[in-house]
Formats: structure tokens, sequence, C-alpha cells
């Protein structure tokens, strides 16, 4: 895997009372290129516990001199969004995982359809600055809580001018995600990005108005969520793990030492798929089928059931 | 499964007898002739279910047809299909039925309107095809050969069951390596 980049939070922004924005230079030299769409895993190691968390860049993919993320407070918060809120002040030095994409717009759509609920707007703000760039054909629809979860509005409309719809539910508007995709000419690919519930609406729709599947494009807020506490044992070496019901088991096999390769850490991209050889699994990915759940699961958010003696292929 | 299906090639692309019913969109039919058995087949498949369906063909009448009047040549054809694809909204899905010649070139019109390989279905009917020779770029029609003479360069080819999606063409290669400029040079 790649090594590390050293980076010091330049500039911190509170953009409303939920989101901050941090805006990250390099400690030394350049920072690595990126495309819109990608996320970098922010290293948060004096968090109660070792945290990598995925957060989509979301400046100019054209400016490579600084890199921003916007961060919403998780009201569920396992450590990540907290110590960012809480605990990093400008000046602060940060690790960061190298920038990887698995939210890329597609280079063959004539019409790019973007939909973003609340903090999902992030990775959109790439993408609108690339597409203004090439010229390309495109709407941006922008469903938020006026004050809270609106984060970017006034710049974004001020940018993108009539191709900016918004939809406040504070307001009681409500985005027609059938009547939207219906009108959808030929050539077209929607991206969604926000709570699981928009994903889902956009993808049943999509799927019951004829859409194929290689022109929906979704990225879930990838994190693991806490559980029930469980063992892990490592069929190799024996090794039992605790892991604590707060940890991932992909994080506790990281604090052992156990390398497991990653890049979402939210269970969708499949890298990190382990085999196991016993014991029961609550299964939390959007990757693997049912059958590759019988032998495999994705520690980044998967766990085993409490007392349950879960046996990994490590 | 025969020897001949055992050993395709990957690229080889295969025709159900029947295509699924993929979505509940718009339907577009594009048929080479009208007074084929096959396409009469599909037109009522596609019309069972009342979903709208628009219709183009190239040649042949038929009763089922109603007043749809052939286009009689392809590029008229283009222009039919080339309108009733710039309305279409995503989710409508193509079905072309023809010989394979056909098939792919009503295909790519489609992928340059901007439908995706997934929104096409294709039912295949007679054996003519495309082969390109790799020598000299020409594209002809053949049946079930597997060796033919290039009509643009007469390199002697071998027909290669490695077909383009992109050409809508089998790959033919110089069959000789001793002859590598055909007969028409000695």
């Amino acid at each position: 895997m790649s090594a590390a980049i050293a980076v010091r939070v330049a500039r911190i922004r509170q953009l409303t009372p939920l989101v901050r924005e941090f805006t990250f230079e390099p400690v030394h030299g350049r920072l690595p290129g990126f495309s819109p769409g990608s996320h970098v895993l922010v290293h948060m190691p004096d968090a109660r516990r070792p945290l990598k968390n995925a957060y989509s860049l979301l400046g100019d993919p054209a400016d490579c001199r600084q890199y921003r993320i916007a961060v919403r407070l998780a009201e569920r918060s396992r450590g990540g969004s907290r110590y960012l809120h809480e605990k990093v002040a400008e000046g602060d030095e940060l690790q960061l995982s190298p920038p990887a994409n698995l939210f890329a717009p597609s280079k063959l759509a004539r019409h790019h359809l973007l939909i973003a609920g609340g903090i999902g707007i992030t990775p959109f703000m790439a993408y609108s600055a690339d597409l203004q760039a090439q010229g390309a054909s495109f709407e941006l629809h922008y469903a938020f809580r006026a004050g809270l979860t609106d984060a970017y509005r006034d710049e974004l409309r001020g940018q993108l001018g009539e191709r900016l719809h918004g939809y406040d539910a504070t307001q009681r508007q409500r985005l027609d995600v059938a009547a939207l995709l219906r009108a959808q000419p030929l050539g077209t690919h929607v991206y969604v990005c926000g709570p699981q519930r928009l994903l889902d609406e956009v993808r049943e729709q999509a799927a019951a108005l004829g859409w194929p599947q290689s022109r929906v494009h979704w990225e879930a807020f990838a994190t693991a969520e806490p559980g029930e506490p469980f063992v892990a044992t490592l069929q190799r070496s024996g090794r039992q793990l605790q892991v604590s019901a707060e940890a991932s088991l992909l994080e506790t096999l990281e604090a052992h030492g156990v390398e497991v390769p990653s890049l979402c850490r939210g269970g969708v991209c499949g890298l990190c798929a382990t085999p196991y050889v016993a014991g029961e699994v609550v299964h939390r990915d959007h990757f693997l089928s049912a059958s590759e759940q019988a032998t495999r699961l994705m520690p980044c958010v998967s766990r085993g059931r409490c007392g349950s003696a879960l046996t990994l292929d490590l | 499964m025969s020897v001949e299906e055992a050993v395709a090639m990957y690229s080889k692309p295969a025709y159900p007898a029947l295509p699924s019913l993929l979505g509940a969109g718009r339907r577009l039919l594009v048929i080479q002739n009208a007074s084929l058995a096959e396409a009469a087949r599909l037109h009522e498949q596609l019309s069972a279910d009342g979903q709208p369906l628009e219709l183009a063909s190239l040649h042949g009448e038929a009763a089922w047809t109603g007043q749809q009047v052939s286009c009689g040549a392809f590029a008229l054809l283009e222009v039919r299909l080339l309108i009733l694809l710039s309305s279409a909204p995503v989710g409508t899905r193509l079905y072309i039925c023809g010989d394979e010649s056909f098939l792919w070139q009503v295909s790519r019109l489609a992928r340059e309107s901007g439908l995706l390989d997934e929104e096409i279905e294709r039912v295949k009917v007679g054996s003519a095809r495309e082969l390109y020779c790799v020598h000299c770029a020409t594209q002809q029609c053949i049946g079930t050969e597997t060796t033919v003479i290039c009509s643009g360069c007469g390199v002697h080819l071998m027909v290669r069951e490695h077909f383009s999606r992109r050409l809508g063409a089998y790959m033919g290669v110089c069959l000789d390596a001793q002859r590598p400029h055909g007969e028409g040079r000695p």
C-alpha cells in the first residue's frame, strides 16, 4: 500500500453548526493529483482508538496545492467526526492515505445528473468544478435543511446558476426522484450521494424505470457502525483478539499489527474481504453476494455475533 | 454443447433465440425485413404486454406492421432511428432483428446516440456477417465460410472467430504466411 501523506491543517471553517471544512497543505513537496469523486482516509491516531475515516475531496481536481474536506458532526459518532470537530486545530499535522476513487464520473455520459442529500454534496463540489471546466452537460439537485446541512449552497448558486436545484426540508420542498429520472434523455448517468434512504430511493426508482445499473452510481456514507463486542480468532496463529462494541474488526486487526488491505472502509469496495471458517457473522457490506458471505466477510463494517467464536483464515 | 460452441472465442457474440424483455420503459424495434418470420414473432412478443412500441424497418411489407412503411434504404432507416432515439428517455430498450451485419450496423448508431449495450437486444437471422481485413481495413459481407479472398487487397484470409463489437465484424488474417501479398503480386 502507498505510504501516508503528511499534511498540515491550513484552515478550518465552520460552514454550518454541523459542518466543518478543513483545508490541508502538504508538509513536504506536492500533493498527489486526484479525480472527481475521490476520497482520502484521514488517520486519527489520538482519538480514543486509532481511526481512519474516509472523506471526499471537494476542491477543484485541477488544483493540487491543497486538499479540502467537509465533515458533518455525526449524531452517533464513533469518535471520528467528533475528533475532527473538537480536537483538530489549524497548524496541526495529520496523516492521510493517498486519494482513491470509487465514485468517478462516467467518461461516456452525455449528461450527468447529480443528486446530493446534506453532506453528500462533498464529492459533487469536485464534480461541479471538473464538469464545468470540461463544458460537460450536468445538473445538480441538492436536498438539505437550511442552516444545518446546506454547506456550499451560496457558493454553488453563484457557480452553477440554473443548473443548481435546491430542496429545503424546512420549507417542505421535496425532491421528486421519479419525475426527475423519468425525464432524462438517453446517455444520462445519475450519481447520488447522501443518506441511505435517498440512495435507496434513487436506485429503486431508476430500476423501476428501466435504467440499467451501469447508469446509476452511488456512494454511501462509508463508515462502520458500532455493534456487540466479540472475540475474533486468527486460525493460523491461534491469536484471540477482543473487538469492542465501538471498534470495527478491521481497526482491531490493524491495532494488533495484522495488515488487511483496505480502501473505502465502509463496506462497498470489497478490498478487505477476508475468508472465515467458523462463527456467526453480522454482514453489513454492500459488496459480497449472499453466497460469498457464507465464506467471506468485510471486516471494515461486518462483525462477529457476541458469544459466537468467529475464526478468520488469517 | 457442440464442439464448435465449446471452443468459441470469448468475443464471439451469443444471440438468444428469444430476447429477454428488459425494463418497463419505451421499446424500439428495428428490423431488416418485415417479411421475416422471426421479426413477426418478436413483434408479437413485444406487443403482448401493451407497453409502447415503435417500429422501424428497412425492407419488406407485412400485415402486422400496419401503416408502417419500410425505409427502403439504410440511410433513411438511420434518419428514422436517430429521430426516435433523440426523443427517447433513459429506460428505452432497442430490439434489433436481422442478419449479423445489420444487427451491428444498427447497434453502432444506437451506441452513438447514447444507448448502452445492456439496453440493446439482438435477434440474429440467417448467416450473413461482416469480415474486417486486418491488413487493409476493408470490410466485406460474408457467409459461413472460414477462408475468404479479401475484396480490398486480394490476400487469402482466414476468418477468425474473433469479433469486434466496435466494427461489428470478425477479424480476417492472412492465411498463408508464404503469400503475404495474396495472389495479386508474385
